[in-house]
Formats: C-alpha cells, sequence, structure tokens
C-alpha cells in the first residue's frame, strides 16, 4: 500500500462547540490515537466503528450532546473523552412516549 | 441557464421519461394492470393494497395520489384498471382528473369487461395503441426552471449528514437558482432542525406552519401511546452510528441546501410555480415519502443514503447516492453515484454536489438508472393514517 500525501482526516467534528466529532477512518480499535484536528490528539478508549461517534470532550451525566453545534440529546452516564458516544450512554430528547406517559399521568415520578 | 431534453406536454409541464403507465384503481385490479404491463414495450404499473374500505380523509389521500401520480409529467399516457366500483376513488373519478392535463387516458372495468381475461384483452389494445402514439413523441429542448426536484434520503447513516446530504443541497441549490423548485420531505426528520427552518422560511408564517407540522408527527406518535425511539432512529441507522432522532435530523436536514423555505404542502400536493424550497407533509418511510413527491409533479429524485439502497419510484427515476465507501461497494449494482471521495479523497462538497447535478441531468436528459434498467418498483406506497374499515 502507497501512503497518499495528504492527510486523511480522522474524526470529523462540525462545530467547535461539539463534544463529539464523528469517526471517519477504518478498524479504530481501542488503543488507537486519532487526530481530531491539527497538533490535537485522542487516545480511543473502546472500539468505534466506522462513522459512530467520540468524546472530544468529557461529558457529565445529563450534559447536552453537541453536533452540528445543535443537540442531539442528553449524556444517561459520564463519558469520558475518547470513549464511543451512541444509544448505550446518550439518549434522544424528543418524541418520548415515556415523559408524555408521565405528564399525562399528571404527576412527576 | 440549463437545458435538459425534455417531452413537453399538453398542460406545458415536461416529462424526462414519456411512460406509459398502467394504473391500477384499487388491490383487485392489481393482477390485471401487471399482467398487461408485462405485456406491452416499456409499459410500467403502478399497483397498491388501497382504494377499499379506507376511511374517509386516507381515501381522499389514495385517490389524490393515484390522480397525481398519472398526471405526473414523465407519464406520458394511462390506463387506468378498475375493478367495479370503489365509492369515492373510481377509475372514472381518476381518468377525469388526469384527463385535464390533456394527456391520452383510458378505463377497463372488470366486473364490465366480464372478467379478467376479457379485462386484460381490452386493456392490451388499448394499451398497444396509446403506445404506438407515444411513441411518436421526441425529446426537446427545455429550461432547468421546468425542474421539480424531489430530495429524500434512507438508511441513513453518519456519512450522510456529513457528505451526501451537504452535496445534495448544493445540487438542489443549483437548480433552484436557475428558477427550478425542490421538494424536502419526511417531516418526522425535521425534528431538531425548528430553529434553522424559521430562519430560512420566506414568511414567519411558513416557518410556524412547517413548525407546527413538525409538532403535529410528534404528537401523532406519542398519542400512539409508543416511543420515537425503537422507531426513529432505525436499526439500520443505529449500526450506522446515528443515536438520535436529533442526530438523524439534523443530517437530514442539510440535504436541502440554502434556498429559501417557500412553503409547506400536503401529501402529494403541488407546490407553486415560485421558485425555491417546499416542504411536504410525509412521514419518515422512504417509499411513502417518495410516493407523495411523484405525486406532486417531481421529475426526478436523488435518493441520498449511507448503508445503500435499492429504492426506486416506478415512474420517477430516483437516483441513489451515498458518501459511504464501504456500502457503494456492497450494492453497488442498485447505487448510481460513489461519493466517498468526500471521505477518502479530496472531493469538496461544493464538487460533490456538481456531479450530483451533472448525473440528474444525464438522466433528465434519458441515461437509464441502475433500477430502471432492473425495473425495481418498490418506490411506490400510498401513505395513510387511519384503519380499514
Amino acid at each position: 500500500m502507497t501512503q497518499k500525501q495528504t492527510k486523511k482526516k480522522e474524526v470529523y467534528v462540525i462545530h467547535p462547540e461539539d463534544n463529539t466529532g464523528t469517526v471517519i477512518r477504518p478498524n479504530v480499535t481501542k488503543g488507537t490515537t486519532l487526530e481530531i484536528e491539527e497538533g490535537k490528539t485522542v487516545d480511543v478508549l473502546k472500539d468505534i466503528p466506522y462513522g459512530h461517534k467520540i468524546a472530544v470532550k468529557e461529558i457529565k451525566k445529563g450534559d447536552t450532546i453537541w453536533k452540528y453545534g445543535l443537540s442531539i440529546g442528553s449524556a444517561i452516564e459520564d463519558i469520558a473523552v475518547g470513549d464511543h458516544v451512541h444509544v448505550h450512554n446518550i439518549e434522544s430528547n424528543r418524541g418520548r412516549g415515556d415523559r408524555f406517559a408521565e405528564e399525562q399521568e399528571g404527576g412527576e415520578k | 441557464m440549463g437545458q435538459f431534453q425534455g417531452y413537453v406536454r399538453p398542460d406545458g409541464s415536461v416529462g424526462i421519461r414519456n411512460t406509459l403507465l398502467i394504473l391500477s384503481g384499487t388491490i383487485y385490479a392489481n393482477s390485471t394492470a401487471e399482467r398487461v404491463a408485462d405485456s406491452i414495450e416499456g409499459a410500467v404499473a403502478i399497483t397498491h393494497p388501497l382504494g377499499r374500505c379506507q376511511v374517509r380523509p386516507d381515501l381522499r389521500t389514495t385517490f389524490h395520489t393515484l390522480v397525481g401520480t398519472g398526471k405526473n409529467p414523465n407519464v406520458g399516457g394511462v390506463i387506468v384498471i378498475d375493478h367495479f366500483r370503489e365509492e369515492g376513488c373510481t377509475a372514472e373519478e381518476i381518468a377525469h382528473e388526469i384527463q385535464k392535463t390533456g394527456k391520452p387516458v383510458e378505463i377497463v372495468n372488470i366486473r364490465h369487461s366480464n372478467g379478467a381475461i376479457e379485462a386484460t384483452a381490452q386493456a392490451l389494445r388499448k394499451a398497444m395503441n396509446m403506445k404506438r402514439e407515444l411513441s411518436s413523441l421526441t425529446r426537446e429542448p427545455v429550461d432547468v426552471s421546468k425542474l421539480l426536484f424531489g430530495l429524500n434520503c434512507g438508511t441513513s447513516d453518519t456519512t450522510s449528514g456529513l457528505g451526501s446530504n451537504p452535496a445534495l443541497g448544493h445540487c438542489s441549490d443549483r437548480i433552484v437558482n436557475q428558477g427550478g423548485r425542490s421538494i424536502l420531505a419526511e417531516v418526522t426528520e425535521l425534528m431538531g432542525a425548528e430553529d434553522h427552518i424559521r430562519d430560512r422560511a420566506v414568511t414567519a408564517a411558513v416557518g410556524d406552519d412547517v413548525v407546527a407540522a413538525i409538532d403535529g408527527f410528534e404528537q401523532r406518535a406519542l398519542a400512539s401511546g409508543e416511543d420515537i425511539r425503537g422507531s426513529q432512529p432505525t436499526g439500520d441507522n443505529i449500526m450506522g452510528g446515528l443515536s438520535s432522532i436529533e442526530e438523524k435530523s439534523l443530517g437530514a436536514y442539510q440535504k436541502s441546501g440554502s434556498a429559501p423555505i417557500n412553503g409547506l404542502i400536503d401529501y402529494g400536493e403541488q407546490p407553486t410555480d415560485d421558485s425555491g424550497l417546499y416542504i411536504m407533509y410525509t412521514p419518515g418511510h422512504g417509499s411513502e415519502s417518495i410516493t407523495g413527491i411523484a405525486a406532486a409533479g417531481a421529475q426526478v429524485l436523488v435518493f441520498s443514503t449511507g448503508g445503500g439502497h435499492v429504492i426506486n419510484h416506478p415512474i420517477m427515476p430516483t437516483i441513489r447516492i451515498t458518501s459511504n465507501v464501504n456500502s457503494f461497494e456492497a450494492m453497488e449494482d442498485t447505487m448510481e453515484l460513489d461519493l466517498s471521495d468526500i471521505f477518502n479523497g479530496d472531493l469538496s462538497l461544493q464538487d460533490a454536489g456538481d456531479q450530483i447535478y451533472d448525473e440528474v441531468m444525464e438522466t433528465c436528459n434519458g441515461k437509464l438508472t441502475k433500477a430502471e434498467i432492473l425495473q425495481e418498483h418498490t418506490g411506490f406506497a400510498i401513505h395513510r393514517t387511519g384503519v380499514s374499515i
């Protein structure tokens, strides 16, 4: 395999405020070091499939998850830099049947 | 201004195909419609399980969708096949509406023809003669402003929102900048993009309409006693790395480009003539969504996918694009355009958008999509909200 001259992007962080980036390098396994921007790297804590998200900032439980500079949900646990960010540790805030049912019953849990 | 070679219809609309459509009015006419289309060169059957025992709003949607599909300028002529008589959705009523475009329309009724075999014979004869008439029409140069361009995505993954969707947005802008119109649909998948939509709406009222439609879908989903999580994002979306409906929406929204949002239109409704972007009230279901877009008169649609897709509307060429190299390689037989150099090479989103635009123009001039050649007709499904009665 010949190495291309131009260095390919490994993580796509769309907006400067975003706390997640999209891994666009195949075969990213635990222990890999990824460059998220010029001179800034992240140590990968879990295997992350192509196209999945990685935390590029410390995220606390309940924090908003930012991508495109906009909310894509909230953290349901603390997420360390380099961790895989997906349905196991974040949740949607839209179309929530459980919250709707609670509201209908007229009380908080 | 750019031009393409199209078929100018009697009402001034322009088709990019000259299809003879065998349109089934109701479920019991489906087999006859298919039998006729199978025997006629280049004819396409459109079949569906509806048109009967539907609640009124759904029956109206079925009727308007069948009419709109027949009126689509890609259709040169129509044979409507009916079983007997479906109140509110008869072949006569469907044909009457389609005839307003000035194109040839004929009816065959299975009961009145004494059964399926005689109906097939009658329809075949009408179809043969109509096909001969259509075959004498020729393409002529027309302006890109005549295009009504459909935008849709499906089996999205994270590459969609970063690559193929924003590239498609550039393509849509190029068409609108030349006086054309685009339709963005899948209102469920705009959840989370409300502020952007308000900023782009031509009036505050249009912004309010679109946001109310998004809210309506959310409430409808909640009223079912269920949760949007579990159905949106879908299983294939989650495999592709999308974690929430908001994330999926913000990615989906990228394909709308930057043109002004002129208005919200109903499922299958024709937009006004004003150049710009229209938002159609459709669900995220790919086939239901593109069926509504085709019924509004769109001649061509680009379908942006992450995981790859076979979808194709029977009379509206559906160009499948992806920026995920793995998906292109896995699904190359049914994908038209590989834009993975956005991530794996030096392809800018702008240049990728130009590639899509070139593919759209070639398709408008007559180049067939892979799905047209394979006769993949999975992209027709009429949206419904109520029960069968």
